[in-house]
């Protein structure tokens, strides 16, 4: 949370000689981060951010105690200005009637006092550090609750003490669908569980931590308040917060643990201020119930863990200082200290490390000195082994190509889910529609991009990224695929098929084959060997998609080169051209054609025209020259073994 | 014979002479050197000489063969020069020229290169592990304590699918943390019985929060990093993290650390590099002269635990940034809306 604070108000609590851009480069260093100082009229404002462990520091007291520790680091004087506090007595002769009772369980400390007020404006310094905090003035009666909250931390409430039927709180969980009016007007229905103030009468007249309530809040008439301290269970101040999206800067401090020790200190603190600007008089006693004091800590902490952590010595007499100075007790003995932690600490500092942390920090991260950690061990590296050796070449490839890549999202909407919804990964609280289903395929993805940039005549894009496939009693299997959508080329099957030979060919996959689609449509279902990994699919006459598991090609991906001789004869080549019916396939014509005799060393289809196709043939033999006889009868051969399997005629 | 052998040469030097194109030039040569060329033909034809003149005529032959053929090889150049000349008259060096095909890396991939080549080259190893993972790996061995905040259902993704009794939920990784657990866990397994555990990883991967404004989308990458050994301190976290703002950024640039808070890490720290422009002096780009970079710290000894590693043997550091955050604090790349990145304008991805 980021707190805005004036400095002069800081002044009034800590003495020092620092400048302000002094002090917040000095706590930004070692403590909470002074991210901005800023002129502010004739004072300066400062704007830190408090991290959620260090709410004791979300307060003009807290960041002072710090600034006091961290100055004299920094070559400045600097000290704590404690507050003069009085004890809180009851100025009536009777006691007006209050009773409080709480469920142990949702409370850690309750305080209060009822006070004869008189409501009006607030002084101009008041008004001022408000304003400057980013809090609106509102009257005095309201004002001194920020303004205490601010100073010391602890948020607080004033009730009118004459809207509380019978003069009774009873501190309660909400039931689920209990409603209530806060102070703003707005009308909210429980959820159940939430910290609530009861009238006894059953109507809700506090939502405790959070906000106030409409029917229970200082008016225009009011002559005496309940002033308020209440500490409770962090998490269900969050929850309620959170949940019916009520942000005040009470519950952005009381969802994070304020130290119940503030309490009766700011309620003292209060209590001054009312009788300087609303003629206050005490008319009750302090009511302090108490059930969860903060517990005690303390801890071992040896000089070896500090170096240990530190990476270099740091004096134990320096240490000892530092924790003294933020107010911890220690106990030294040897090369171990024992550590008191103090109750504004006691969420946060709980093992040795966090000591440590606390003498690290002071001492001065940039007083650290820098180096590489020692290389002591490395595994031997396989690079054909590399997945993301093997990704990145393929994207630069891809990209050679004259593909661009895209990163879609990894969740769909439910139109853009391929398969039935039962089969998904569903998001229990996703942000919005389009977001819901974590994805099996990419192609929707893709096809969604083309949509996307419809003026682009010719869009060729691909993106590799994980799918998620539901698993019984398991996380999800997830698989990387290789998505491409290729729009605007003529021939785009072809252009597809091509695209997924080049991506095999240059992972050195061996055994590629492109059989008739198993997924409908129009298009050819990829094998390596007997393994289904993708598909191509054409969508029309200028858009085809690809999608191939990127994990199997990566299993198969290979870097191995093997040597050939070259051959000491050389080989002869020729063009065939045959006529066949169109359904006849070239794949099977290939491999006949090789299958034929062992001196056909390649084929290759070099033009499809009509019915003729025209094939170029290269015969080899390694041990000697070819002559013009041997060829024309293996041409024989083939024409022969064509004829008969698929009526081929030679042209 | 030898006066038939001029005559061929003179014949054969002033065709080639004569010839104006490449064509020609190749018919005068297939006149001559070809199969049935006229020289081709006369070195068959020394079966007839007498036999004491055979080797000074065969000499001869050769002589004017290679005569020819040096003439031709001369014609040819110079004809080839003079189309060549004609070529320079017809070129407009202005004219676009013809590229190969050219596409595009996403900028998300180019950070990530960058960053792995830079964190290999000090013997870091990248890894992947599950972007859908248990809550257990995500929060729970992370030290997140059962209530803590960035286990509310505001702020993480979870899922539909059954809660385990020991992981918990199926949820979204928020971060690239759960990678320290199962990378813990791994090289423990791997090591047993083999000797120290020593780990450098560099864990890179799609994250998820719900968030999405100008600086925030609901997926995202990190990088996380992760070294854990016998007295890893503070001195070795600052020095790579040093290491990598130097080689990313530029090696006039500086870090610092700030003292923050995360579950898993204690110590813990923001990390910040002095501004390009005013190197941490403030301007009016930067304000204070620092930026923020991501989140760092000493491991947790919860979290050593939990990977099955010993805190009172090993120690370790982690840090976490974002790619994109780091892409767009780069010079030239100073992007107002994070969201870009993942809208897919091709106006966009084609800059790169």
């Amino acid at each position: 949370m980021d707190i805005k604070i004036l400095d002069s108000w800081l002044r009034e609590h800590l003495e020092t000689n620092a400048k302000p851009k002094d002090i917040a480069k000095a706590m930004s260093l070692t403590s909470a981060s002074i991210e901005r100082v800023e002129p502010y009229g004739s004072d300066f404002v400062y704007s830190a951010e408090i991290t959620t462990n260090r709410v004791d520091m979300a307060s003009v007291c807290g960041v002072a105690r710090e600034a006091a520790t961290v100055l004299p680091h920094f070559g400045f004087s600097a000290k704590v200005l404690p507050l003069k506090l009085t004890a809180v007595k009851n100025e009536n002769k009777e006691n007006v009637p209050l009773t409080i009772k709480v469920d142990e369980k949702l409370v850690n400390r309750i305080c209060g006092v009822v006070l004869e007020v008189k409501k009006g404006e607030s002084p101009q310094f008041i008004k001022e550090r408000l304003e400057a905090a980013g809090i609106r003035s509102l009257n005095n009666l309201i004002d001194v609750t920020n303004y205490v909250m601010l100073e010391i931390g602890h948020p607080s409430h004033a009730f009118d003490y004459d809207r509380l039927k019978h003069h009774t709180l009873i501190i309660r969980e909400s039931k689920k669908g209990e409603t209530i009016v806060t102070l703003d007007k707005k009308q909210h229905t429980l959820p159940g569980g939430d910290i609530v103030a009861d009238n006894g009468e059953g109507e809700i007249v506090d939502l405790l931590g959070v906000m106030g309530t409409d029917n229970s809040v200082v008016t225009d008439k009011t002559t005496r308040i309940l002033f308020f301290f209440d500490n409770n269970d962090p998490w269900r101040i969050r929850k309620t917060s959170m949940g019916l999206a009520i942000r005040t800067e009470a519950a952005a401090l009381n969802e994070k643990g304020v130290d119940p020790e503030l309490a009766l200190e700011a309620l003292q603190r209060g209590v001054a201020l009312y009788k300087e600007i609303a003629d206050a008089k005490i008319i009750s006693d302090v009511v302090d119930i108490y059930p969860h004091k903060p517990a005690v800590h303390i801890i071992k902490v040896t000089s070896a863990t500090m170096q240990r952590i530190i990476g270099v010595e740091v004096p134990l007499k320096t240490s000892v200082s530092i924790l003294e100075s933020l107010g911890f007790a220690t106990n030294a003995s040897g090369d171990t200290l024992m550590v008191t932690v103090p109750t504004w600490r006691e969420r946060d500092v709980e093992i040795e490390e966090d000591v440590v942390e606390e003498v690290a920090r002071i001492y001065g991260y940039h007083n650290i000195p820098t180096a590489l950690p020692p290389f002591t061990q490395a595994l031997p590296y396989h690079q054909n082994q590399n997945p993301f050796y093997w990704e990145t070449r393929m994207k630069e490839a891809l990209k050679d190509w004259g593909l661009t890549e895209v990163y879609t999202y990894s969740m769909v909407s439910e139109t853009m889910f391929e398969g039935p919804l039962e089969n998904a990964i569903t998001l229990k609280n996703p942000l919005d529609m389009d977001h819901v289903y974590l994805r099996k395929t990419l192609t929707p993805s893709l096809l969604q991009v083309i949509a996307e940039n419809k003026s682009y005549d010719s869009v060729q894009i691909f993106e590799i990224a994980n799918t998620y496939h539901k698993r019984k009693n398991d996380l999800p299997e997830e698989i990387r695929k290789l998505g491409i959508v290729l729009k605007g080329k003529s021939e785009t099957f072809y252009h597809a098929k091509g695209l997924v030979e080049a991506v095999t060919e240059e992972m050195g996959i061996r055994h590629v084959t492109f059989r008739d689609t198993e997924v409908g449509g129009i298009g050819a279902s990829v094998y390596r060997d007997n393994t289904h990994i993708g598909d191509i699919e054409v969508m029309d006459e200028q858009l085809v998609t690809i999608e191939i598991n990127f994990d199997e090609l990566l299993a198969h991906a290979n870097m191995k080169k093997t040597f050939t001789p070259l051959p000491k004869y050389p080989p002869v080549t020729e063009d065939i051209s045959l006529v066949v019916e169109n359904n006849v396939k070239t794949g099977d014509i290939m491999d006949a054609v090789k299958k034929t005799n062992p001196l056909i060393k390649d084929v290759e289809l070099l033009d499809i025209y009509g019915n003729t196709r025209t094939f170029h043939i290269v015969y080899l033999d390694r041990t000697k020259n070819l002559t013009t006889e041997e060829v024309g009868k293996v041409r024989e051969e083939i024409i022969d073994n064509l004829s008969k399997k698929f009526a081929a005629k030679v042209k | 014979m030898e006066e038939q052998l001029m005559t061929i040469k003179n014949e054969a030097l002033s065709l080639i002479l004569d010839a104006g194109d490449i064509k020609t030039l190749e018919e005068v040569k297939l006149q001559f050197l070809g199969r049935s060329g006229k020289l081709t033909l006369a070195l068959k034809d020394i079966v007839n000489v007498p036999l004491l003149q055979r080797a000074e005529i065969g000499q001869l032959i050769n002589e004017v063969k290679q005569s020819v053929e040096e003439a031709i090889d001369r014609q040819g150049e110079m004809l080839k020069n003079k189309r060549l000349e004609k070529k320079r008259e017809s070129i407009d060096v202005t004219n676009p020229g013809i590229k190969p095909p050219s596409g595009h890396i996403h900028l998300v991939t180019h950070a990530i290169n960058e960053i792995t080549a830079i964190f290999e080259k000090i013997g870091f190893t990248r890894v992947r592990y599950p972007e859908v993972e248990w809550d257990w790996y995500a929060f729970t061995a992370l030290n997140f304590p059962e209530n803590h905040p960035a286990r509310d259902d505001w702020e993480t993704f979870f899922t539909t699918e059954d809660v385990d009794s020991k992981k918990g939920s199926i949820i979204l990784t928020p971060h690239t943390s759960n990678g320290q657990i199962r990378e813990m866990q791994r090289v423990v397994k791997e090591q047993k019985g083999k000797g120290d555990i020593s780990i450098r990883m560099l864990n890179i991967a799609k994250t998820y929060r719900r968030q999405s404004d100008v600086s925030h989308t609901q997926m995202f990458h990190q990088f996380e990093g992760l070294v854990v050994g016998k007295d890893i301190s503070i001195v070795h976290l600052k020095g790579t993290l040093d290491y990598f703002v130097k080689s990313f950024f530029g090696e006039n640039r500086e870090i610092r650390l700030r003292p923050y808070h995360f579950q898993f890490t204690e110590p813990s720290f923001e990390l910040d590099i002095n501004c390009g422009v005013c190197l941490g002096k403030g301007c009016k780009l930067c304000k204070a002269g620092w930026l923020e970079l991501g989140g760092a710290g000493i491991v947790h000894p919860n979290v050593l635990t939990f990977g099955g590693v010993d805190p009172k043997i090993y120690s370790g550091f982690a840090f976490g940034f974002g790619p994109e955050r780091c892409m767009m604090m780069k010079e030239g790349l100073e992007i107002d809306d994070l969201r870009l990145l993942y809208s897919n304008k091709l106006e966009f991805l084609t800059q790169f």
